[in-house]
């Protein structure tokens, strides 16, 4: 009997003792071995699609080769960003922090979890690096915590051989995108391939896109600064239009159709002619030749134009697809901000620009730096450079509002378009839940109009 | 019995017999009540991080404005005076959790109860059938989900097939109605993923409850019969009664789950169309990561608890007042 009481015991010792020994060696053991500051970072793993790993292969791969010093440590973490501000409040997390915009560095900041940058910025001479207000767009309370990573904006892509066989001239105005759109849909075409069934925020584009083109960006400015109620009337008419256009079924044929089919279902129609155009963010560019204006889809061509706005004048909303910064507990903070210099160098953003199809962070790009990339994504770029100089800019609704009010933003419109609200009633909604954020204080730094 | 002192002090314990007593005796409280520690240990220690600690903070953090980053500022029950007379998103969402709750304990229910009663008698095969209707329960409920989208799609769908086949074919549009957009309609949205869910879900009912059946005596169904029993009379009399406890512990399970639903939800609509399929659990999640409100989400997730632990009060309650279950 004593035997087996020993036996059971020592037999669950081991077992326990088993579940504490370490793995498989990691990358930390090789990089220890040559002596490295080892930095992690982490990703969501591809589903499909290739972005981390290129980003990997890309950046991280060339860096880690070049340094004798420093050794960047990638690693696939689903869920990444949810794991990683779950890791932060318990102290851990990866070295390098990405947040999905400046909105959520606010959160992590007031929290203590992020390092200062502003050190780093005149070090690693950031400063010039960056386009003027790129920077000011990681402040929080006068301290720079963040780095815009992605540059986005959105323009209205269309078919471009669709509109030749029919005559059809791109929209400036939003008179002449609505007079164009009945056009379309009276000849049996969808006029915009859009969906939110997969990424239910897709709503917030519209509602962004229709503030800034409709009411116009200083109408914005002054609402996220507080001089004005969203309550305005040209916000009305913003959301009043966007409605229209849903009950006319212009979005994919109607909002049953807008609620369900994928992206690439909707992408597929623009590509085969099915549907005309399509309002959506740079992001998309790199994949319409590819994936949708393919030989099998009918070989047509594609190409864009400014999101039409009231007055005919172009405006590109600014978006910032994620940030980086350093964990406030990296034990290589220095080593953090080399790796960062690297990977925010023109260099290394026109290789992900051409490798990867990724959106430069908003740098200054050095003149050849869109050698080999496709001239209409290129197109993009320098315009929304060029507009950023000479203030025809627009505010995203996920970098530049607050969480609250943005998460309303694209789960009350449906509200609207249900007809369960009005657009008086929604906007008030959005009114109060602002008001309530901009005295907490909690309103990303907003760039000034020129 | 009384001993005799003489023969007490003439027979005294022999000092060996009293040291492999008192060995024996520590070996067996050893065996018996410290070993069946030493190996629930474990588990209990998990248990204790990853359950209890969490629900003390979730009840703590309720009474807070968290974010889910950084510090809390105890509110009181500020949250729940909120969620109970201000919030109409989350008596919408608790609604949905009713019409859920109903739909579940009634059809997979009658569907299970059922197929099990055609099952059971059948034996060329058996497995085949029972493998075939439960294999849904295993797959994934991502894999599961997209399934379901991709056929309901009314584009490419199934249904869209058919109404395309009867307008093209047949030259009606009498069949127009399968290719209807079901998750993306706010009549339907929740029901459908309802239907998914089930989909899924009943195969395992199904088996449980034939299992169930298996172990009702043969010699009822004979008595049944002689008293001149049909089918739907052994049925009703025999096997219902025969797998009452487990009929109502998987009523009482489903009942507690019906609250605690989210994947297929979040998988197929997010709470869409215009919030029709909202749930306490995608509300919840939307509050916590979208909206940063973490001691809200912790309030919603403390009423959703409150519920299981009603379903369950009203389960126990039952049994005592001598219902068989």
């Amino acid at each position: 009997m004593r035997k087996r009481l020993v036996v059971s015991v020592l037999l669950l010792l081991s077992l326990v003792l088993s579940a504490c020994a370490p793995a498989v060696p990691t990358a930390d053991d090789a990089a220890a071995e040559a002596e490295k500051a080892v930095i992690s970072f982490w990703y969501n793993p591809p589903s499909g699609g290739e972005g981390a790993t290129c980003y990997q292969t890309t950046v991280i791969d060339p860096f880690n080769e070049m340094s004798d010093t420093i050794f960047v440590d990638a690693v696939a973490q689903p869920e990444a960003w949810n794991a990683t501000r779950t890791a932060l409040a318990a102290g851990e997390g990866p070295d390098i922090v990405r947040t999905p915009g400046p909105s959520f560095v606010f959160e992590l900041a007031q929290a203590g979890q992020l390092l200062p940058l502003d050190d780093y910025v005149a070090s690693e001479g950031w400063d010039d690096l960056f386009v003027d207000w790129a920077l000011s767009l990681g402040e929080v309370e006068g301290t720079i915590y963040s780095l815009a990573d992605e540059l986005e904006t959105l323009v209205l892509y269309y078919n471009k051989t669709l509109f030749e066989q029919k005559g059809w001239n791109p929209p400036s105005t939003v008179a002449e995108l609505y007079e164009l759109a009945a056009v379309i849909a009276a000849d049996d075409i969808v006029p915009f391939a859009h969906t939110n069934a997969e990424w239910r925020p897709a709503n917030e584009w519209h509602v962004g896109e229709y503030f800034n083109h409709v009411a116009g960006p200083d109408r914005v400015y002054e609402a996220l600064t507080g001089q004005i109620p969203w309550t305005h009337e040209d916000f009305v008419t913003s959301v009043e239009l966007l409605d229209e256009a849903q009950q006319n079924g212009w979005f994919t044929g109607g909002l049953e159709l807008y609620y369900t089919l994928t992206f690439d279902d909707v992408r597929g129609m623009l590509g085969r002619g099915e549907a005309a155009m399509n309002i959506e963010g740079t992001w998309v560019a790199a994949d319409l030749d590819t994936l949708y204006f393919t030989e099998e889809n009918g070989g047509m061509e594609w190409d864009w134009v400014p999101t039409p706005s009231q007055t005919g004048d172009p405006i590109y909303t600014i978006g910032m697809g994620n940030t980086s910064s350093i964990n406030r507990n990296s034990e290589h903070p220095e080593a953090v901000a080399e790796f960062l210099s690297y990977s925010f160098s023109p260099e290394s953003q026109a290789a992900l620009l051409r490798n990867c199809g990724k959106a430069p962070a908003p740098v200054r790009l050095t003149d050849d730096a869109m050698e080999g990339v496709d001239p209409r994504i290129a197109a993009i770029f320098i315009d929304l450079a060029a507009a950023s100089d000479s203030g025809g800019y627009g505010y995203t609704t996920w970098t530049f509002w607050p969480p609250k009010s943005d998460a309303y933003i694209y789960e009350e419109i449906e509200r609207v378009w249900s007809g369960d609200i009005t657009a008086e009633e929604y906007l008030q909604g959005l009114d109060e839940l602002f008001q309530e954020e901009f005295s907490a204080g909690a309103i990303p730094p907003i760039p000034e109009r020129q | 019995m009384a001993l005799n002192p003489e023969m007490a002090s003439a027979a005294p314990v022999p000092p060996r017999t009293y040291v492999r007593s008192a060995a024996a005796t520590r070996a067996r409280f050893l065996r018996q009540k410290v070993v069946p520690w030493l190996f629930i240990a474990p588990i209990l220690l998990v248990h204790f991080i990853v359950v209890i600690v969490p629900s003390v903070q979730s009840f703590y953090y309720s009474m807070t404005d968290w974010s889910g980053i950084g510090a809390a500022e105890w509110v009181g029950f500020e949250n729940f005076q909120q969620m109970i007379f201000d919030d109409s998103s989350y008596r919408s969402a608790l609604f949905n959790n009713v019409k859920w709750l109903l739909v579940f304990l009634t059809v997979p229910f009658a569907m299970a109860l059922v197929a099990a009663q055609l099952l059971a008698p059948v034996r060329k095969g058996a497995m085949w059938f029972r493998t075939l209707l439960f294999i849904p329960y295993v797959l994934p409920s991502v894999i599961n989900a997209n399934i379901w989208r991709n056929l309901m799609s009314p584009r490419l769908g199934l249904g869209a097939q058919v109404a395309q086949w009867g307008e093209n074919t047949l030259g009606t549009d009498q069949l127009a109605v399968f290719g209807t957009a079901f998750l993306g309609k706010t009549e339907t949205a929740l029901m459908s993923i309802a239907f998914v869910d089930n989909w899924h879900f009943w195969g395992f009912l199904m088996v449980l409850f034939l299992t169930a059946m298996q172990g009702i005596s043969q010699d009822l169904y004979d008595a049944a019969k002689i008293d001149g029993a049909n089918r739907l009379n052994e049925f009703i009399h025999v096997t219902i009664p025969g797998i009452l406890p487990t009929l109502a512990f998987m009523m009482m399970l489903v009942a507690i789950w019906s609250f605690l639903v989210f994947d297929y939800v979040w998988i197929l609509t997010q709470g869409g169309p215009a919030n029709s399929s909202e749930v306490l659990g995608s509300y919840l999640y939307k509050q916590v990561f979208n909206r940063f409100e973490a001691g809200y989400a912790s309030a919603i997730g403390l009423s959703m608890s409150m519920f299981a632990g009603i379903i369950i009060g009203i389960f126990a309650l039952l049994r005592r007042r001598g219902w068989e279950i």
